[in-house]
């Protein structure tokens, strides 16, 4: 689904991946993680895009396509999604409008017909309830006067919307109580499935108790430094990051 | 910024000061024309302070920003002889209105609809006792542009609503602009009598080049409740200026908006003067420019008495090389306690030879008051035009949206749901095709859901 390799990539000149690679199949879930600076927010904004996030060696296939050159819309519409760590506020854009606006705009790229007004709000009324959400978020400007779980569970309602192939979740858990975890857990848990696969980007194991990850990658340095199995995780939370700043040195 | 400015003030300084009697002769035409004495008068007053003026220049206080280029180039024809057929002109802005049709400035019953038991129409040139918000022209050496518009001094109306009537459906009034480069000096009065309301929508419009100098008086008497919704079509050859007094009386309500699509050159000023206790009196607006045009909206609201509210609310975008004015002021004098002032002014540059200026002023004299004032200036965010488009929103249309929503914010405040859906239309045109119809009212879907 995504495989990339050998990923160098700059931010204002400065380089921050160094020949990362890294392959996600089909319906797993996998962790990245790392200590502050070493690249994990990069990592995201590379994959969907950002402006100023300049790739200059290595390549990204995703869906078999490369996505290097595509604009944040154009890799959206073939299925990739990024929770933000920190959602933007938009006043005077309704979640609803920006939830039908978008999902019609992915529909319309990849050739499918646009929902009509009825259809776009039986299928997000659903999908609140789903996700045992109120409607009274979708009223407001997006993300606008939210509280930090607000902004992350309407992360998870835009995903559960959108339904992309691939979800890329950055530092979700931060800024969150145990309750919002939890819900923000069990929103993506539910979205997990044999052809929908997550990278989850974070500094702390404690997501990875609700999220169960197939595999776990420590990155630092700009770079991939170890692979592992959840037990990966476990160690990081007890050993801390410090051997890796050695490794990489 | 600065060094634009700087061009400006060059160039108009040097405007041949004998400019003004070009300007001048083609009002001599009216000499002889049996208009009554009160503006016969009003033109000689008008025709001798221009003369000794001239046009404003940036040297002037309130003028250092404003373009009047376009206004000064253009050869504007009095009296050109255009005209429209009935076919022509543009379908009501909504569609249960009555309808009063102006072209080049004059008065066309023939053009219009009836209008509702309640309102009186009365031609200017018939009023032969004028009550002073017709006749009373403040300092004319201060103001050019409304010299000018003594000076030719013919066209316009009286519009009467009679007290305690409620006018039900709105009223359009059209200015339409025909012909070639045609000048019009209208001067209109909207008069709420005691406890009365009433919609009125004002639509500027017309192909080409021409010049519109307005006029016009509102005066709300005692508990009346006037809404005043202006629509300036766009047009990249139309120059516009404007004069709109709103007197206000006791407890009398009055919410006032415009929007300019586009122009070579405007400058819209409003005076709210809330001359008893117990008014609100509330102007806003919106603007769009591109290209090299030029907005000024130049507001002054005047509190003369206790508790009373004004609220200027204004935002408008700007691309290209366009410039965009904002002059407000709250002056509060001192018998005026417990007033209620607000201010704000909001731009949007997409371009980064795009201006705006902005001249906030607060002059109080009274102790036990209330205003603040907020203006900001800056570019569209880029962390919610990523975040759009992330959620797979096309670049154009994600900042279209995002355009769309900074300026529907002003429409918010607007209690007439007919005229904010007019005005979120003209927002979603100047944005163009890409933006979809079925979102230009956002609450839509919102109120389907719940």
């Amino acid at each position: 689904m995504l495989k990339i390799e050998n990923l160098r990539a700059t931010v204002a000149d400065r380089e921050v991946l160094k020949g990362l690679s890294l392959d996600i199949k089909p319906g797993e879930v996998h962790a990245i993680m790392g200590p502050n600076g070493s690249g994990k927010s990069t990592l995201s904004y590379v994959l969907s895009g950002r402006d100023g996030y300049e790739v200059t060696d290595g390549s990204m296939q995703f869906m078999g396509q490369d996505i290097s050159e595509m604009a944040p819309e154009e890799r959206a519409a073939l299925g990739l999604f990024l929770a933000f760590q920190y959602p933007v506020e938009i006043p005077g854009v309704t979640t609803t409008t920006f939830l039908k606006t978008a999902l019609n705009a992915i529909r319309k790229a990849n050739g499918e017909k646009e929902l009509d007004p009825a259809s776009f709000l039986k299928l997000q009324k659903q999908k609140l309830t789903e996700l045992g959400m109120s409607a009274e978020m979708l009223k407001r400007g997006v993300n606008v006067g939210f509280s930090g779980g607000e902004k992350k569970r309407n992360e998870v309602l835009q995903l559960a919307m959108l339904q992309p192939k691939l979800a890329i979740l950055d530092e979700t858990d931060s800024g969150l109580d145990i309750d919002a975890l939890k819900v923000v857990a069990d929103g993506v848990n539910a979205l997990r499935s044999p052809d929908r696969s997550f990278l989850i980007i974070t500094h702390y194991q404690r997501l990875l108790d609700y999220i169960k990850p197939d595999v776990v990658h420590v990155l630092a340095q700009g770079k991939i430094q170890k692979t592992g199995g959840p037990e990966l995780a476990l160690e990081l939370e007890k050993n801390g990051y410090a051997d890796f700043y050695g490794e990489a040195a | 910024m600065q060094a634009a400015v700087q061009n400006f003030k060059t160039e108009a300084t040097a405007l041949p000061h004998a400019d003004a009697l070009l300007w001048l002769t083609p009002a001599q035409t009216l000499s002889g024309d049996g208009a009554p004495a009160w503006i016969a008068a009003l033109r000689d007053t008008g025709a001798a302070s221009f003369a000794a003026t001239g046009l404003p220049t940036p040297a002037w206080e309130g003028w250092q920003y404003t373009h009047l280029r376009p206004m000064a180039a253009a050869a504007f024809r009095f009296d050109a002889g255009g005209d429209v057929r009935a076919q022509d002109l543009p379908e009501t802005l909504l569609p249960d209105s009555h309808r009063i049709v102006l072209v080049n400035g004059r008065l066309r019953p023939d053009l219009g609809t009836a209008l509702p038991d309640g309102v009186k129409l009365t031609a200017l040139m018939d009023v032969r006792e004028p009550e002073e918000e017709l006749a009373t022209v403040g300092d004319l050496a201060a103001s050019p542009l409304l010299a000018l518009n003594c000076a030719y001094m013919r066209d316009g109306f009286v519009l009467d609503i009679a007290p305690h009537r409620d006018i039900a459906r709105p009223i359009e009034i059209l200015f339409v602009a025909a012909g070639d480069a045609p000048a019009a000096y209208p001067r209109v009065l909207y008069r709420f009598g005691e406890n009365s309301g009433a919609t009125l929508l004002e639509r500027h419009s017309g192909a080409g080049a021409h010049l519109t100098n307005l006029y016009a008086g509102v005066v709300l008497k005692q508990a009346a409740r006037g809404r005043y919704y202006r629509f300036i079509d766009a047009n990249d050859a139309a120059v516009h200026v404007s004069r709109t007094i709103v007197r206000s009386h006791k407890a009398s309500d009055f919410q006032g908006f415009s929007s300019v699509s586009g122009v070579a050159a405007g400058r819209q000023e409003f005076g709210l003067q809330l001359l008893d206790r117990g008014i609100s009196s509330s102007i806003g607006g919106i603007y769009m420019l591109k290209g090299r045009q030029s907005h000024d909206f130049t507001i002054l609201a005047d509190h003369f008495d206790e508790d009373g509210t004004s609220v200027q609310h204004f935002k408008g975008v700007i691309d290209d090389q366009a410039r965009a004015i904002f002059q407000g002021k709250i002056h509060v004098h001192r018998p005026a306690q417990k007033t209620d002032g607000y201010q704000s002014h909001h731009a949007l540059l997409l371009s980064d030879q795009a201006e705006a200026s902005a001249k906030p002023e607060l002059e109080i004299y009274a102790d036990d008051v209330k205003c603040s004032h907020g203006a900001t200036a800056g570019m569209l965010d880029t962390e919610a035009l990523f975040y759009l488009q992330s959620r797979g929103i096309p670049a154009a249309e994600a900042k279209a949206l995002l355009i769309r929503s900074f300026l529907n914010q002003v429409l918010e405040k607007l209690t007439h749901d007919d005229a904010r859906a007019l005005y979120a239309a003209r927002i979603a045109d100047w944005l163009g095709a890409e933006v979809e119809a079925d979102m230009a009212g956002l609450g839509m879907a919102e109120e389907d859901a719940a």
